[in-house]
């Protein structure tokens, strides 16, 4: 089924309403899970994604100590049958879900202290609940939020959204604006690429694209995608000061 | 938030939440402790966790809101054995590396000067093997960050007779907090005295009291009677009437743990009462049991 973007042009609306620059609705949850020592619960529209983090403890491998002085970050992704369009299952042996395990933990190893915990393993497990879109980026905010509740210490935020761009760019219309937070269906027909930020000082820790797109329309669409990571590290943010809040209410000494 | 108006202290942390990446201060007077970082060439101390600020002189900290247990010198644990080594036990104490208990650091029976000896090491298995409990003092701490371990005291040792209790990754102040006395007893009001063991890491121990039998006991034979009893693995006999009060407790200690209030001696000691207290008075009343908890809660604050 082909894209209808006759509307945009004639309203600048997208597929789902909204405009060019517009997240779609966010909402996560930390705390989640008590068994593990960190969880998360985080939507991105009908992106829906449970995270938990275990750890830092002892590696498996007591026997072959790891030569390096740092924690080890291991990710696994469990996509639900359920999740997409079509009923699916879908692997571990998945190649694009073995890429995204490599990219999170790629990610998370800049950010996180692990010279901190030696020879220990931090193990990240998510269950993918509903796709709808820019799935590597909920994975990666999810995790953001189930770090911070495991107490790991960190340097800042990882934030991700995708940037896309219109289809009439394509057709040599220089106006055209790049789309902030593609939905699946725009994620089907469109060129976007995910991009992961650390903080508020733009440092980039993902920038994953898997289609093709004009040289000149990339910086357009890395500048949007980077005001859309500042925009979802605030509201990430606010999650977590809203359950601090919440964890301090209910202590009561 | 102005941190000169911070009084400074242990049990003194900020209500405010601060945030990773969030700037703590500027001011180059403070110091930096954990849970916060400097960026390179910067005075700005940020922080890395999600948690409340705690100063202790000009020593700026941040206490996180949950956090795996990091072992200190002087813990007192309580740990499973999980793996046997050749000289040495490893043990979960729920820290994020496994603690080492060396031979070496153990009570061996038959004296108290006694020199280890291959037959020990062979042996091994005879004082803790994979599965049992133990309660131990961190003795010292390696570079990495793991603990070692030694139960060289009467106080000391394998864990029977009881029920475990595991309430860790409860971080920032509630939770088992580290207190003058872990190890202590309540006198239950049907089931005799009860055992209680508060590790530091969360790990609690409840076990019926068995008095040691303090016959003839020569400073010189006190070592070897202990000992011999100490690496039993064989329960003793547990009355229903005194496993009933193990349970009230546990959920004495849920209920807190639930309330975010903190488990030491008094707080456990008073939730038992309340709860003793609230049976009589509700008596086969059916309360939801997170309703029970709740009251519980409330009893043990408004006492203290």
């Amino acid at each position: 089924m082909p894209l209808d973007s006759s509307t945009y042009s004639l309203a600048g609306l997208r597929v789902d309403g909204r405009r060019w620059n517009e997240l779609r609705r966010i909402h996560g949850e930390c705390s989640t899970q008590s068994a593990s020592d960190g969880s998360s619960y985080f939507e991105l529209g009908n992106t829906k994604v449970i995270c938990t983090v275990n750890g830092p403890r002892e590696g498996r491998r007591a026997g072959a100590r790891d030569q390096s002085n740092a924690a080890n970050i291991e990710c696994e992704i469990n996509v639900a049958g359920f999740s997409g369009v079509d009923r699916k299952r879908r692997g571990r042996t998945d190649k694009r879900i073995q890429e995204m395990c490599h990219t999170i933990s790629s990610a998370f190893t800049g950010t996180v202290f692990t010279h901190l915990f030696p020879h220990s393993t931090i193990t990240i497990v998510l269950h993918v609940l509903s796709q709808d879109g820019s799935l590597l980026a909920a994975c990666l905010n999810a995790t953001t939020l189930a770090i911070i509740d495991a107490g790991i210490p960190m340097r800042d935020y990882v934030a991700a959204c995708t940037t896309g761009s219109t289809a009439s760019y394509a057709a040599n219309d220089g106006e055209a604006d790049p789309l902030l937070d593609l939905n699946g269906l725009e994620e089907q027909e469109l060129p976007f690429l995910t991009l992961g930020t650390s903080g508020g000082d733009d440092k980039v820790n993902v920038l994953i694209m898997e289609t093709r797109v004009q040289m000149a329309r990339l910086e357009a669409m890395i500048s949007v995608g980077l005001d859309g990571c500042r925009q979802i590290r605030s509201i990430l943010d606010g999650i977590v000061r809203a359950h601090g809040k919440k964890v301090l209410a209910s202590k009561v000494s | 938030m102005d941190i000169d108006d911070l009084p400074s202290g242990h049990t003194n942390a900020s209500s405010t939440v601060i945030t990773p990446g969030e700037t703590v201060t500027d001011d180059p007077q403070w110091m930096r402790g954990h849970g916060t970082f400097a960026p390179t060439d910067s005075t700005l101390i940020c922080s890395t966790l999600a948690g409340t600020l705690q100063k202790t002189n000009k020593l700026l900290s941040i206490v996180p809101l949950r956090a795996r247990y990091t072992p200190e010198i002087g813990d007192l644990v309580i740990g499973r054995i999980v793996e046997v080594q050749s000289r040495k036990w490893k043990v979960d104490v729920a820290a994020p590396l496994l603690a080492h208990l060396p031979l070496s650091s153990i009570n061996l029976p038959g004296g108290i000067q006694r020199k280890r000896t291959s037959v020990d090491e062979l042996n091994i298995r005879s004082y803790f093997s994979e599965g049992e409990l133990i309660v131990a003092e961190v003795q010292s701490l390696f570079q990495s960050g793991a603990a070692s371990l030694h139960t060289r005291s009467l106080k000391y040792g394998k864990l029977r007779n009881g029920y475990f209790l595991a309430v860790s990754g409860v971080g920032g102040g509630s939770g088992v907090v580290r207190a003058r006395r872990q190890i202590f007893s309540i006198q239950t009001a049907r089931g005799g005295e009860v055992d209680v063991i508060l590790g530091v890491n969360g790990y609690i121990w409840l076990a019926k009291h068995v008095d040691e039998k303090r016959e003839e006991v020569g400073l010189n034979r006190l070592e070897e009677t202990a000992s011999s009893a100490m690496y039993s693995s064989q329960n003793d006999e547990i009355g229903v009437e005194t496993r009933q009060e193990i349970a009230r407790i546990a959920g004495c200690v849920r209920a807190l743990i639930e309330g975010a209030v903190k488990v030491e001696e008094e707080t456990v000691r008073r939730a038992y009462d309340a709860a003793v207290e609230l049976d009589d008075f509700e008596g086969g009343l059916e309360i939801p049991a997170q309703q029970r908890g709740r009251n519980i809660v409330q009893v043990v604050l408004n006492s203290g």
